[in-house]
């Protein structure tokens, strides 16, 4: 059925720097590090009206952005001309960041239901239950699609047809993006606990306790998973035991995801800041001030860093400072797709906007 | 700019101003009229004994413990134990579960109405929401019975309530704040009144509440508001239950005075709410309700607990008035023109500014409709 390589599984070297298939471009959450220079844009080159609030962020794959809406409706839109080529009614709101796997478009939806769509088509190829919403971003590794649901369970369901592989239920609800490596899965939960699972089985191999609930998805590198908790601090774990090497204070809450490049790492806080830090150390490398509240994730560029956080920010990686600014593409959890000369947004209002 | 402008304006523009009730083209240069209103309950509803005021009047119960706050975090244990002798206290029970019981039966369907419309920086703790869901359940209502629910998802996102709580509660934002207005609201229930030549000139309750919850509880936030003085049990439970509510004031005038009490009044709403939780845990004294500047945020570690939300916000007020007069600020009450200013941002860092005349005497307006007591004479206020 499916043609196309697992994209969700690559990394962003592997991929065309036009593409962006998944949540902060690639599995790895690098957010295109290295490949894509991050120009101040000066034009918008067609905006597009979703017609409905959209919470989660658009992903490129072939020249089409896939962006889905509060209302339920996933449009495939052609970046050439800003018009949607096809659409794709879901049974429930969607807040979930679609990825792709092969010919597919994943997405959750607050049914309670995975959706597998042709993304040529719009047509559904399967769908995928649960008990209750998933807000979480579908992950794709090994022909099988890792997902966490509201109801506390982890899922694994077959990538080609949805036939469930196994759950395992936690101690709270998911709504953050499960990391999937080769052998084991990485995620945080509602219980306050950073958990990493057997990919084969969903066995708990490690759980790690923070001091709240957990929003955010982890990045994770050769050695560390890092991810923010709703205790203000973010952390990061040893990858083998789950043991904290380093944690950092911030203001308030962070619902933020990590983005990381090499030995750098950016999250956001509720207290509005960006934080940026020495992955393996920990230190801090500098804070920006970008809004009264930061929930949304970081997308690293080359030698910038952009935030959706009201407006859109680019900030200079080495010194934090704002780069430019946009005033268009408030969110609470989009991120920017930075595609070559140009950047897509998803605003909270429903507009998608091609800069360049 | 406030947060909840901030996003907006980020992404509608210019449309902002008009949510903000700064319309350029309404320069309000005297007082308006009050304007007639009509309220339209749901009909033939048989009012219930538990509704406002609901089985105690005039009675409010106040815990403090300066520990259940700390570098702002809230303690759920503390909270627990809070919430536990409020509950006693109130009800003169012996036992937390006979406590909660006065309120709930097992086969009610408990809406919880949070107020999230200051998250982060202050909104209903989800410590506290906790453990109202725990206590109910110890009655024996099935998860899956209870709703926490608010206006705006987004305002709801923002306070990452879905992590926060339980699996299996429902956690409904009535709508999106972008689209849609009229879905989530029941077209039969309404207050219509036409203050500012609005275009639409009618307030909708939500369907949830109208139809899905047989009890309410209500969790207001200690918050000085810049167009009502306060927002307390009687703002969140009036303006988060109805739709369109904005349009009641224009800067620099608000009819949030007489319109919450009224508000509150419509059934099923005014049955329907049977208790109070007022989550003092901080305390906003100046830049409410969406203010994210911590210098006016006071981690105070209150819990207010009672039936009569009148009672509740006469001690609110009391309380944001005695903090506002500590720090230098105004006086809720004041009405001199040279505070007001239309630039939010100097609302949001100056004390002595305000972006409406503050209209306080809503609370004791809603108790002249009969929903509780205002006279600080009158309630028993028990400090624990």
């Amino acid at each position: 059925m499916f043609s196309d390589p697992e994209m969700t599984t690559q990394t962003a070297k592997d991929k065309s720097s036009r593409d962006w298939p998944t949540l902060l471009g690639d599995n790895a959450r690098i957010g295109g590090q290295g490949l894509r220079p991050v120009h101040a844009p000066e034009k918008a080159v067609w905006q597009f009206r979703m017609g409905s609030a959209v919470r989660s962020a658009p992903v490129l794959y072939d020249g089409m952005l896939y962006v889905a809406s509060v209302n339920g409706v996933l449009h495939a839109i052609d970046v050439t001309v800003g018009t949607s080529k096809w659409k794709f009614e879901a049974a429930g709101p969607v807040h979930s960041t679609p990825s792709l796997f092969e010919n597919a478009i994943l997405f959750g939806c607050d049914d309670g239901k995975v959706y597998a769509i042709d993304r040529h088509l719009g047509k559904k190829l399967w769908e995928a239950p649960s008990q209750s919403e998933v807000w979480s971003s579908p992950v794709v590794r090994n022909g099988v699609v890792f997902f966490g649901s509201a109801d506390g369970k982890v899922y694994a369901v077959d990538a080609e047809n949805g036939h469930p592989r196994w759950s395992q239920e936690l101690g709270g609800r998911i709504y953050g993006t499960i990391y999937a490596a080769e052998h084991q899965l990485y995620l945080g939960c509602g219980d306050g606990k950073i958990y990493s699972l057997e990919s084969a089985t969903g066995k708990v191999l490690w759980s790690t306790p923070t001091g709240n609930g957990i929003d955010s998805s982890p990045a994770v590198t050769e050695n560390l998973v890092l991810i923010g908790s709703e205790d203000f601090f973010v952390y990061a774990l040893s990858v083998g035991t789950g043991e904290v090497r380093w944690k950092y204070e911030t203001g308030l809450g962070i619902a933020s995801s990590p983005a990381v490049s090499g030995d750098f790492a950016a999250i956001g806080s509720k207290d509005g800041l960006l934080y940026a830090f020495d992955l393996q150390t920990g230190k801090l490398r500098w804070k920006t001030m970008v809004g009264e509240v930061v929930t949304a994730s970081p997308a690293i560029g080359d030698g910038s860093v952009c935030i959706q956080a009201g407006a859109t920010f680019a900030l200079d990686i080495a010194s934090g400072k704002v780069l430019w600014r946009a005033d268009l593409g408030g969110s609470i959890q989009s991120v920017p797709v930075l595609a070559g000369d140009t950047i897509y947004l998803a605003s909270l209002s429903g507009e998608i906007y091609a800069l360049r | 700019m406030d947060r909840r402008t901030f996003v907006k304006a980020g992404c509608i523009g210019s449309a902002s101003l008009l949510i903000q009730g700064l319309d350029p083209m309404m320069r309000a240069d005297s007082v308006p009229a009050m304007p007639s209103v009509e309220l339209h309950g749901l009909p033939d509803y048989k009012p219930s004994p538990f509704g406002m005021p609901g089985l105690f009047p005039g009675r409010v119960i106040e815990v403090r413990d300066q520990n259940a706050i700390v570098r702002n975090r809230v303690s759920q244990p503390i909270v627990r134990r809070m919430l536990e002798q409020a509950m006693k206290d109130l009800t003169g029970e012996s036992s937390v579960q006979g406590a909660w019981a006065k309120f709930i039966d097992p086969k009610d369907v408990v809406g919880i109405k949070i107020n999230p419309s200051g998250a982060p920086a202050c909104c209903s703790s989800p410590e506290v929401i906790r453990e109202i869901i725990t206590a109910v359940r110890s009655v024996g209502v099935p998860v899956q019975n209870i709703l926490v629910y608010d206006r705006y998802s987004y305002e709801i996102d923002i306070g990452s309530y879905q992590v926060l709580l339980p699996a299996g509660i429902r956690i409904v934002g009535i709508q999106d704040a972008f689209t849609s207005a009229g879905a989530g609201y029941e077209p039969n229930v309404y207050c219509d009144g036409n203050f500012f030549g609005e275009w639409e000139t009618r307030s909708y309750m939500a369907s949830i509440v109208v139809h899905d919850v047989t009890k309410i509880i209500n969790v207001p936030t200690m918050k000085d508001h810049s167009a009502s003085g306060v927002t307390g049990a009687l703002k969140n439970l009036a303006y988060g239950s109805f739709n369109n509510v904005a349009r009641t004031h224009r800067a620099p005038h608000s009819f949030t005075n007489p319109l919450i009490g009224m508000m509150c009044n419509v059934e099923p709403l005014r049955s329907k709410a049977v208790l109070h939780i007022m989550d003092g845990m901080r305390q906003v004294w100046h830049g409410g309700p969406l203010t994210q500047v911590q210098e006016f945020i006071e981690q105070s570690g209150i819990l207010l607990v009672a039936t009569d939300p009148v009672a509740m916000d006469t001690i609110e007020l009391e309380a944001i008035e005695k903090k506002r007069g500590e720090r230098g600020a105004p006086s809720l009450w004041q009405h001199d023109p040279a505070s007001i200013t239309p630039d939010s941002n100097v609302f949001f860092h100056d004390a002595s500014k305000n972006l409406f005349f503050r209209q306080p005497g809503h609370v004791a307006a809603a108790g002249k409709l009969g929903l509780g007591v205002a006279d600080l004479k009158q309630i028993d206020h028990h400090v624990l």
